[in-house]
Parts: C-alpha cells; structure tokens; sequence
C-alpha cells in the first residue's frame, strides 16, 4: 500500500467517523440505535468496527435475471458483502468490486464458495438489471445485483445507518451519485460488524473475509 | 502482507498526523517504482508519466490514471483531450461524512516542484464521459495531456479491469502504461 492509498483510507475512516458521530448527535436520545464507528481500537480485524452492528436488510428487490431476491434469506448461512453504487461510477465503485473479485479468486475455494456478494444500486434510473449484470460480470459473474424502486432503495439505505444518496450534475445529461463509499461485511449471523471503506486493501479484505468463514465473527 | 497490528498503528499514528501526511504526500511521497518509466518529451520539464491504465466499463463513463513524476520547478495539467470521447474531465472523490462525491477539479491539477502527481482510485482520476464505445480490457486509450509550462504529452493507457497492484505493492508481471516518447 502506498502512501497515497493508505492516506486514502485513513481520510476515509476519519470522515466516516465523523460523519456517523454527527448523525449520533441529530438522533438525541436514539444514539444508542445510530452507528458509529470505533478508531484505533485494538481489533483482530482490518476492517473497520460499526456499532451496533448493522442488520442484514430483510429487503426483497429485483435481481438481474429479473427475479425477486431477498437479500436476508436468500444469502442465509453465507458471508456476505454488501455494497451499494451504480454503474456509472468511475472510481470507488469499480475499484471495491475488482479488489473483492480478486481477493475471492485467491482464497481456497471451499472459502470463496461461502461468500456472496450482493450489490444494490443507488442509480435505478440507468442501472437496468441487464446494465447491472454486464459491468458485475467485468469482475466476478457470481456477483449478485439488485434494484428496485427508489423509495425501497431509501429505505434500505436508511435501514443501514446510510444518508440517502444525492446526485452531482455533470453536464450534457450526465451526473455522479454520491452514496455510502464503504462495504459492509455479513457473517453467518446476519449481522455486519465491520464495513470497509474507500482505499482499504486486498490484503485487508483477503485476511477478514477468510476469518470470517472459517472462524466467524468474534471480538477478537 | 501488512500485519493488523501494524496496520492499525500506522493509521491511527497517520490519522493523528494527518497534517504531516498531506504536507509529505505533497512533497512527492516514497514512490519508488521506477523501473517502468518512459522519458517523455517535456524534455525541458524533464517529466515522466507512468503507471497510465484506463478502467474498463459496460457503459458510457470510466476514468483514467497515472503519475507525473517532476523533477523539476512546479507545473500545472490543465486539459486533457482523448480519443475515446470529447468529453474528459479532470475530478477528485471527496468524502464528506460517510459519503463520497466526485467533483470537477477547477483550473486542473497541480504538478509539485520536485514531486509528483499522483491520480489513483479514492483521490484524482480523469473523468471519461460519453464514450463512444465501452472500453474492454486490451484496448489502449491515447491521451494528450497538456501542461501549463511543459506543453503538451501524449500518453497510451491500457484498459484494465482494476488497478492490478489494488493494495498490493510490487506485484510482478505488470503491463504498465507509460507515456510515448515524442517531439
């Protein structure tokens, strides 16, 4: 990791931190129900810890072949990696997916077989289930995509502690969307302990993942 | 590998410096993969660009990176043009809160006095817009970047479909971009 990544990744950690400590203090006496993030804890973990731990969305949207998909059911017993983006998305989007498909095709396969991968957009507008399953296949054509309609898309994104996303006009029709840039892991208990933001590694993600299926999750 | 513990410390210890960082970042950082680079024109600048790879995409939008490097008095990159779209924009990914949006960088990027500039994923990258055909994995894209002083560098980005070296430093065996040699 260069110095530039890793100057990445602790910009990410220390900008989530605050932007979930700032979400704590809009929530007055909800706090205890609010994200947050712990830094520097000591961890036996490289992701990053949220607490309370995120509840796997028991959410039913549309999966690329066209089919309904509940993401709490159908990836029951399975690490699971969330992350919601768009396709049009140049830069963090593409670059957690890669790292995650690379990371999947080095460990054992009989580890790599108890991971999926779910990715839900937050562009229903242009990412078609058809537009979805292209730009995943770039990476892993086991990877999972979903969408849905807008309001449902909100909800989950609220359900997950997650500001809704906004859009940033580029011109001539274009535009970025700006969402959550961090991916939540799921251990068999449906529950996400730890979430990794933009610029953290492979190493980091290959050493969770495989800790996560063979030991599952632990403080420590 | 990087140990935990090691990578722990290293980001709190960095999070609690991260004024320092900036400054060293901007100072040109510890960069030393050198052996893949290509003297370029901007002779009298003396630049090198390395490290050039387009992402691939299934649709209209994608980005492209490399790294200046400048042994020499401050610049500035103040367009680019390519021959995969009209549209090329220059952007940064800031992250406010828990949320990253992407920007356009006003006035271009600046090149530091005996330094580099580095674009890679999470913090600068050229924006492609409207592309006229999805870039797939093996295609080249030619880029034309132009400096505030040293003119103009052209540039041949091979299309990939990630950063190879993602977090893992020194992998071997890659194809690097790099910058043609011109006049």
């Amino acid at each position: 990791m260069n110095a530039n990544r890793r100057l990445v990744v602790v910009v990410a950690l220390f900008a989530i931190f605050a932007g979930l400590a700032a979400a704590a203090c809009s929530g007055g006496d909800d706090d205890d129900d609010v994200p947050h993030i712990e830094l520097g804890a000591p961890s036996a973990w490289q992701g990053v810890r949220v607490r309370p731990s995120l509840e796997k969305p028991d959410v039913t949207l549309t999966d690329t072949s066209g089919q309904p998909y509940n993401i709490r059911t159908e990836t029951e017993g399975y690490v699971t990696l969330l992350y919601l983006g768009y396709t049009h998305c140049p830069d963090v989007c593409p670059t957690h997916m890669f790292d995650i498909a690379t990371v999947l095709k080095g460990l054992d396969p009989a580890v790599a077989d108890k991971v999926k991968v779910v990715f839900v957009t937050t562009d229903p507008d242009r990412d078609t289930p058809e537009a979805i399953r292209q730009w995943l296949d770039l990476f892993d054509t086991d990877f999972i995509g979903l969408t849905g309609p807008q309001d449902v898309l909100d909800g989950v994104e609220a359900s997950l502690g997650m500001q809704n996303t906004t859009k940033t006009d580029l011109g001539g029709g274009n535009y970025a969307v700006n969402h959550a840039a961090y991916v939540m892991a799921y251990g068999t208990d449906d529950l996400s302990h730890l979430v990794y933001p933009a610029g953290i590694t492979q190493d980091a993600y290959a050493h969770d993942i495989e800790k996560l299926v063979t030991k599952g999750w632990s403080e420590e | 590998m990087i140990s935990t513990r090691s990578w722990r410390f290293r980001a709190l210890a960095a999070l609690l410096v991260v004024p320092v960082l900036i400054a060293a970042a901007a100072c040109g950082g510890d960069d030393d993969d050198t052996n893949d680079t290509t003297t370029t024109p901007g002779a009298a600048a003396g630049f090198q660009v390395v490290d050039a790879w387009a992402r691939a995409t299934t649709n209209d939008v994608s980005a492209v990176y490399f790294t200046v490097k400048n042994p020499g008095t401050a610049d500035r990159l103040v367009s680019i043009t390519a021959d995969v779209t009209e549209n090329v924009q220059m952007h940064e990914v800031v992250t406010e809160g828990a949320t990253s949006k992407m920007q356009e960088v006003a006035g271009g990027f600046e090149v530091p006095a005996n330094g580099e500039l580095v674009l890679s994923a999470g913090g600068y990258h050229i924006m492609l817009l409207d592309l006229k055909e999805p870039l797939k994995p093996g295609d080249d894209v030619h880029l034309e970047l132009t400096f505030e002083h040293a003119g103009v560098i052209p540039l041949t980005a091979p299309v990939q479909a990630g950063e190879a070296t993602g977090g893992m430093d020194d992998m071997p065996g890659m194809d690097h971009g790099s910058a043609t040699a011109g006049h």
